[in-house]
């Protein structure tokens, strides 16, 4: 019998085709639309398990998440009296952006994918942002984290004089600063000042679930 | 080099192309002692990758690319837009630090060529980023999926027709040219010809026409900075350039997320594209090769590093068409240099089934040990030095991460001090530390 479960296997198996067509058989047969969402959240569970165990890489978490996204648009005309993805409890805010100067993100993308899809709230303001905006978006939001992408040396700068506009309006404590990027290390870290580096994007995840636990 | 081709076997032809480029015949040095330091510093070279035992000591070879222009205090812009300065930060750096090869200033490119064009592949200082700031990619799906059969077939077709008027703004009315192919007989030339003659086609024309001669007059107020920089006796340490086929397909056509979805959905498409473009990127680096007189073609490797997919996929889909790339070049007499971006720490077995002495890999987040270990009396290897400390760091940081890398690394020769990066920017102190403690600690 085809149910959930069956989706989130196909799901985590990459099989694209069979995961749309099961989505839009379960929910045409009655299934809860809550159901399906749960059973896509599990998937991507397991396939971030992958990642980290070695087994899955950039291509697996790329496709999982679009075919999330896809199943989403399916989804959406059953949302009526459904809870919506939005309405779901949240562990946390998170400010994302790739900092002034540096225009690349496809890492920055990949990590707010996953960071909604592990219950945070993400705000991404994009790339090239000035730190000012970066901190008063923190601010409105109440962030618990700012994540900060960069793949050139060119973003240590930038990301040093964000934290320490952040200790100068007193909001240092208040949240914690996680750098990501190709050239990101222990050195960089350092001098930026940040909590934590990261070079791949489900430790910056898991990273993040552990500060607002 | 066609002449001798068919008589000299590949490590033969490319033994003859490198002790040429060695020999520095042509060059009109300054001295003689300019003379022997071009020798010296390319012997270096040399050596390391034909993995001679025990050379006097290691080539010192950091990367760069704007770093010269930022430390002498300009701009990206200055140096995009203005040949002189591009040329003169250029000399004085390699008289002021005196590494052991000079980079390819030509790859900063020309700013206002870019501009008439409406070049969009990357944004440049001045155009989308700060003055102050060096060009970076644009990275988009600039090749639909559907269109992979178009690109399999004829990649130049696909590439002059449709991908250049995507990608170059001025250049968009040639996607309105019907195909070549029709000059082939009298009564079908017709409607090439009469295609070119439309206005906007022939606006077209003219922005590509107005490049190429913008591009013409900078090489020209370039190119005599460039030739007093080996009459002072440096080498360059790049003759060509090319790329790995999957790169090609993943940078500039497809993009990373959509290449990576088709790794699952249309694996056999991107099979039959990578290895399509593998003679076209031979070609194309041996090309640069041939016409500078220097074997060393770069490969800047992108998409295959650690975390970008597994090893099962890279050896599917990244790594046959890379090397074929590598042993088409060696066939040709190149030297092929991969830059290694990222780490390749699962990857290192693979490298060693290239021909042996032949090659370079200049890693970046690799475990330089590892990489001896693998790597040592198989190919040259280099780089492994963490650009953050030359940016961030102090010279002693920068003295001691250099001692410590020489020792892991070095071996008894194969080896070339670098930078695990082709630095955008560099401080003063610490790079002068970085060249000069690899020159003094790297003696065998």
């Amino acid at each position: 019998m085809e149910n959930a479960e069956t989706l989130t296997q196909a799901i985590i198996e990459m099989e694209e085709e069979k995961a749309m067509a099961l989505t839009r058989r379960l929910l045409e047969e009655g299934t809860a639309p809550m159901a399906i969402f749960k059973a896509y959240q599990n998937a991507l569970m397991a396939v971030g398990k992958r990642f980290e165990e070695g087994v899955y890489f950039i291509p697996e978490l790329i496709l999982s998440g679009n075919m999330m996204n896809e199943a989403m648009e399916i989804i959406k005309p059953y949302l009526t009296e459904e809870k919506s993805r939005d309405d779901q409890e949240r562990i946390g805010k998170i400010i994302i952006a790739t900092i002034e100067g540096d225009i690349h993100d496809i890492g920055k993308n990949i990590v707010a994918t996953l960071l909604e899809l592990n219950g945070f709230e993400v705000k991404d303001l994009g790339v090239d942002i000035a730190k000012d905006q970066i901190i008063s978006e923190a601010r409105e939001l109440d962030a618990d984290v700012i994540g900060l992408s960069g793949l050139l040396t060119l973003s240590f700068d930038p990301m040093r004089e964000l934290v320490e506009a952040l200790k100068a309006e007193g909001l240092r404590d208040k949240i914690k600063v996680i750098i990501g990027g190709g050239q990101m290390d222990e050195q960089v870290r350092d001098y930026v000042g940040a909590d934590a580096f990261v070079v791949d994007a489900v430790s910056g995840i898991k990273l993040c679930k552990a500060w607002v636990d | 080099m066609t002449d001798i081709k068919d008589h000299v076997s590949p490590s033969q032809l490319q033994a003859d192309f490198l002790e040429k480029w060695v020999s520095g015949e042509g060059i009109d040095f300054i001295d003689d002692n300019a003379s022997e330091s071009y020798q010296y510093r390319a012997g270096l070279i040399k050596d390391a990758i034909q993995l001679k035992k025990s050379p006097d000591r290691v080539p010192v070879v950091p990367l760069c690319t704007f770093a010269p222009v930022n430390l002498y205090g300009y701009t990206g812009k200055e140096a995009m837009y203005d040949p002189h300065i591009l040329g003169k930060v250029s000399l004085d750096y390699c008289k002021e630090y005196d590494a052991d090869a000079a980079g390819a200033a030509p790859m900063v490119m020309y700013g206002p060529a870019l501009e008439t064009l409406d070049y969009r592949l990357y944004k440049w200082p001045g155009h989308g980023v700060k003055e102050e700031l060096y060009y970076q990619f644009v990275e988009k799906e600039y090749m639909k999926a559907e269109e992979y059969d178009h690109f399999i077939a004829d990649p130049s077709d696909y590439w002059f027709r449709v991908w250049l008027p995507r990608t170059h703004g001025a250049l968009g009315p040639l996607a309105e040219l019907p195909p070549i192919y029709g000059t082939m007989e009298l009564p079908m030339a017709g409607p090439w010809l009469c295609a070119l003659g439309a206005p906007p086609i022939q606006e077209a024309y003219k922005a590509l026409l107005e490049a190429g001669r913008q591009c013409f007059e900078w090489i020209n107020v370039l190119g005599p900075y460039l030739a007093q920089i080996t009459q002072a006796g440096f080498p360059f340490y790049a003759g060509g350039a090319t790329k790995a086929p999957f790169d090609v397909l993943g940078d500039s056509f497809r993009g990373t997320v959509q290449l990576m979805m088709d790794l699952y959905r249309r694996p056999e498409k991107v099979l039959a594209a990578v290895e399509r473009l593998v003679p076209l990127m031979v070609d194309s680096g041996a090309a640069g090769a041939y016409a500078n007189n220097n074997p060393l073609v770069f490969i800047p490797l992108h998409k295959g590093a650690d975390g970008f997919m597994s090893n099962e996929q890279f050896e599917k889909f990244y790594w046959p068409t890379l090397k074929g790339v590598m042993v088409g070049l060696i066939e040709k007499g190149c030297v092929p240099i991969c830059f290694v971006e990222g780490g390749y720490n699962q990857r290192l077995e693979y490298l060693t089934e290239v021909p042996e002495g032949q090659c370079m890999f200049i890693f970046d987040k690799t475990d330089m040990a590892r990489a001896r270990k693998i790597l040592g009396g198989k190919s040259c290897i280099g780089g492994g030095f963490p650009v953050s400390l030359i940016v961030t760091g102090n010279v002693q940081q920068v003295q001691d991460e250099t001692k410590r890398l020489l020792d892991s690394a070095a071996g008894d020769g194969g080896y070339v001090l670098s930078i695990g990066c082709a630095m955008d920017e560099a401080k003063e102190d610490t790079l002068k530390a970085f060249i000069r403690t690899g020159k003094e600690y790297g003696k065998y």
